[in-house]
Order: C-alpha cells, then structure tokens, then sequence
C-alpha cells in the first residue's frame, strides 16, 4: 500500500517516562542513550515505514522481561506479515504464502559481544552532530546526525525524544544527505509493562508450512572456512558461524561484518543457484543485497549499506580450502 | 555478442567509449533486440550498484520503456540543453537510459522507475543536428517465491546481527507488502 507520510495522523496516545536516564550532552552519549531505550524500555507504537515510493504502516510492540527483550512487528498494511522475536526463537509470519520462517534467537552468545559498541572508532567512519530540534508528536527531541566519511556506508538522521532518547523518527540517507528509508512515529506509548499476550501474533497460522532450522551439522554445508581477501574500509570481521537458514535447504557459512554501526551479513551456501544465474543485485529499502558465484557455491552479502560495499564483500570472499570448518565466533581482524 | 560489444556497452555505460563509436554502437543497438535487452540490463545491473539504496522499479516499469521504444521518440529540437554533466552523473538517480546520438551531440533519455514524467537531457559538443534516439529496454526476471523466501530468510538472520535502529528497518523491510524487489542479473554467470 502507497501511503505517503504526509497523511498520517500524528497521535500522541501517552509517553511517559519510566527510566529517565542522566542528561546525556555530547552526540555520542545521546547515540549510546538511543540504544539503551531501544533495548530495555516497554513500549508499542505505530510507525509508518517509507522507501522509494512505498510507505507501509507498521506496529512494534516491545517487551522487556527479566532483562530480555522481545518484540512483535507487524505489517498493518495487506501483507499482515509479522516478526515476533522470542526469548528462544524468531518467527517470521507470511500470511500471503501462508509460510512461517523459524530462527532460533542468537543474541546472547559471544558472537553479539563481538560485535562492537559505538564508541570513539566511530569517529573515524562518521561524523556525529546533536543540535536542538522542533517538536515531534508535541516531545521535545534532540536531532542525531551521523554522517558517513566515504561511501561504503549510510549515514543516519535520528529525532530523539529528549526525556527517553526513544527514535520518534529516523531516516536512513544516502552520501547526499538524502533519505533512502525513513520511519516516523505516528504514535508511542512507553509503558511500566507490556504483557505477553500483547506480543502473540494476529495470525492464524493453522495449516501453514513452519519451516524451522535442520539440524545442525549437515554434511552439505560449505566445507571450508571462508574468509575475503579485502573488506571496505572501516568494517572488520567480527565472526564467523555455521548459520541455519529458513527457507535455505543445507547450512550455510555465515561472515558478520561490522564497521559498529552498520553491519553486513555474507552468506555462503553450497551448490548452485537456482533461477537467474548470479551475480545479482537486489534493493530492499536501505537493506542491499548482492549474490554471486564462487567456486561452486552462491555467495550472498546482505546489509544496510550501499549496494557497492555489499557487492565488494561478496566478490571478495573465497574458501580456505586446506582449513576444517568448524563453526566457531571470530573476532580476529580480516586482511584489509 | 561478441566480448567486444560487451566491452564497448561497458565502456559506453562508463561514458569512456570514444564518441566516434558512440553512434555506431547505437544503430547497431537499434537493430538488434539482444544487444538492446542486454544494455538494458547493464543499465539496470550499474543503478542498483550505483545508486544509492539501490533501484525499486515500480511494476510495469519495463512495459513503460518498451512503449516508449514503440513510440519512437526522437528528441530533435525539443532536446533541452542541461549544463554539462558527467554521464555516470546523469544515470546515477535513475533506473534506465536510454542512449541517443551523433557525432555531435549524445543526449540521455532517462526514464524515471516509480512511472514520472521522463526526463530528456542532452550535452552539446559541437554543431546541433538531429540526434538518432534509441530507448533500451530493461531486462531482468522476477524472483520466484522460492527466492523470496529465501531473501526474507536471510534477513531475518541478518536483523539479529544488525544494530537495534537497523534490525527494526531490516526486519520493516522484510515485512514490506510489496517489497518492491528490482532484481537484476548480469550476462555474464561468474563474478570476477
């Protein structure tokens, strides 16, 4: 459904305030306030979600329990898809293709430890402005611009709620300063709490194809350890898996690279590909994806960067052929 | 298709093919609906690699080019003058190009993926005359429900690893209805 974000209704339902955190003053502290809230904060809210022509409203409940979070977002417009991240799994309802995509949750190993946290070696890759902004859904908010220094990267525009550091608005832009993907709040209510039932699914998934993750350590997986041979600038390899996919029939290796903000994922799956022959190129809002042949096997490099840097990494992986392949997390640096 | 029509696509595409070629190359495009699907698809292949956040073309896009192909524009004296510019300038926010030229003057039609108005720009290097416009089609092929499955696959995985702002615009594209995929295959099957 096209929907510009000039129709929606702006609607401030409630926003309170549970855990105000200590004023924060410099760009980097807001960033580091923004992604505390996201994480441990109870909220529900209506954003619409905006890339290229398409706008699409959607849902996100979040629910914090015991120190873990867990979230449902939905699709309200059509497809009335969703994504419900549990304490143990991710699921991925698809009403349209009556199919649900299972993902065990992996956010609490050392490999998310790995993945580095902003801090000053940002610096280096973007620039970051905090300046007073106007009011949005009648909030105070501070604007958060994190600017790119080359263009293997996106840039970030973030209206930040002043009393929660929540993101009432933000926009993914390009090198020019222009936004690529955009998502506005229509309406957020912080809540003390958000019960369970809140975070089950609408859909009615009697009769759909679950398909869950095999088991681990099939024979086919990639047989090698993976590894490229130059990374863009900035992005690092901060680990390595043998990754279950939903959807994707044998394991597949799995590269993280990180530059600690955007990150690219590179998936490297075994066998040929089916239907058009790679190399491709696909674009999903900010999110670019580029797949591509490599000794028998269909690399993919997925992420929310440019489409060059996800096409750089994919073409720039190749088997360590004389290495087992135990799936094991890797922090070690990569060869740029 | 030889390796040196490819060559001379590319270079033509990178705005390095000599201009003596460059008019050459197009009649030739003109006549031969492989060569113009082909360059189609360099086209589309170079957007999405170029241009920021990639290329969503609207549905019927390619429909949209091949009546302008049936339609026959020619530019001739209603091709504006814009201030020089580079052509991988001219390309970058768009979806298609087509290629018009002489010896004397190269103008680029560009027609606009979410279905607007096209936009016809043009760069003088000598004596104005009549330029020869040929408007190339957009190959590709659509994702098959299998591939999109495997797409939202991967970005589900790909969103636990992303930073909590990004795993919610990764997991909202996901989601999307229409995800508004442009998914462009190149001729050649190997990467470098």
């Amino acid at each position: 459904m096209r929907r510009g974000l000039a129709a929606a209704a702006l609607a401030l339902a409630a926003l309170a305030a549970p855990q105000a955190h200590a004023g924060a003053q410099t760009a980097g502290e807001w960033l580091q306030r923004m992604s505390d809230s996201l994480a441990t904060l109870n909220y529900d809210g209506l954003f619409t979600h905006t890339a290229g022509q398409q706008s699409e409203t959607m849902r996100i409940v979040h629910r914090v329990d015991g120190g873990r979070s867990m979230e449902r977002l939905v699709s309200l417009d059509g497809s009335g898809r969703e994504i419900v991240r549990t304490a143990e799994e991710v699921h991925f309802y698809m009403p349209d293709r009556r199919v649900v995509l299972v993902e065990p949750r992996t956010d609490d190993g050392s490999l998310l430890r790995a993945l580095p946290a902003p801090g000053p070696k940002l610096d280096e890759l973007y620039t970051l402005e905090v300046r007073k902004g106007s009011k949005l859904l009648g909030r105070d908010v501070k604007v958060l611009d994190i600017r790119p220094r080359d263009a293997y990267r996106y840039g970030y525009r973030l209206w930040l709620d002043e009393e929660t550091a929540m993101p009432l608005r933000s926009e993914v832009v390009n090198g020019e300063g222009k936004a690529v993907e955009a998502m506005h709040f229509t309406r957020l209510e912080v809540r003390d709490r958000i019960t369970p039932r809140e975070l089950e699914p609408a859909v009615d998934a009697t009769g759909y194809q679950w398909v869950r993750a095999g088991k681990r350590g099939e024979p086919r997986a990639a047989n090698a350890y993976w590894r490229p041979r130059k990374v863009p600038p900035g992005f690092r390899l901060v680990a390595t898996r043998l990754q279950i996919v939903p959807g994707v029939p044998v394991p597949v290796q799995h590269l993280i690279f990180s530059d600690g903000f955007a990150s690219v994922s590179v998936f490297i799956e075994p066998g040929t590909a089916k239907g058009p022959a790679p190399p491709e190129s696909t674009s999903v809002g900010s999110s670019n994806a580029f797949s591509t042949q490599v000794r028998g096997h269909v690399v993919t490099a997925i992420g929310e960067v440019p489409a060059a840097t996800v096409r750089d990494l994919a073409t720039s992986v190749a088997p360590v052929e004389e290495m087992a392949a135990p799936a094991k997390p890797s922090t070690e640096p990569t060869d740029r | 298709m030889t390796d040196q029509i490819r060559e001379q696509m590319s270079a033509l595409l990178d705005g390095e093919l000599p201009r003596d070629q460059v008019g050459l190359l197009v009649r030739r495009m003109s006549r031969d609906a492989e060569l113009k699907r082909t360059f189609g698809n360099y086209v589309l292949a170079g957007e999405s690699l170029r241009a920021p956040g990639g290329v969503m073309a609207s549905p019927g896009f390619a429909a949209r080019v091949s009546a302008a192909i049936d339609e026959g524009e020619v530019a001739g004296s209603a091709v504006p003058t814009v201030p020089a510019r580079s052509p991988a300038r001219w390309r970058r926010p768009l979806a298609a190009t087509a290629v018009a030229a002489s010896a004397a003057l190269a103008a680029v039609l560009l027609v606009r993926p979410d279905g607007g108005e096209p936009q016809l720009f043009a760069e003088r290097s000598g004596a104005p005359e009549s330029p020869l416009v040929v408007t190339l089609p957009v190959g590709g092929s659509s994702p098959t429900p299998g591939q999109n499955q495997r797409l939202a696959g991967y970005l589900v995985v790909h969103g636990q690893y992303a930073t909590p702002i990004s795993r919610r615009a990764v997991w909202s594209n996901a989601l999307a209805t229409d995800p508004g995929v442009a998914r462009v295959t190149y001729e050649n099957a190997e990467a470098p």
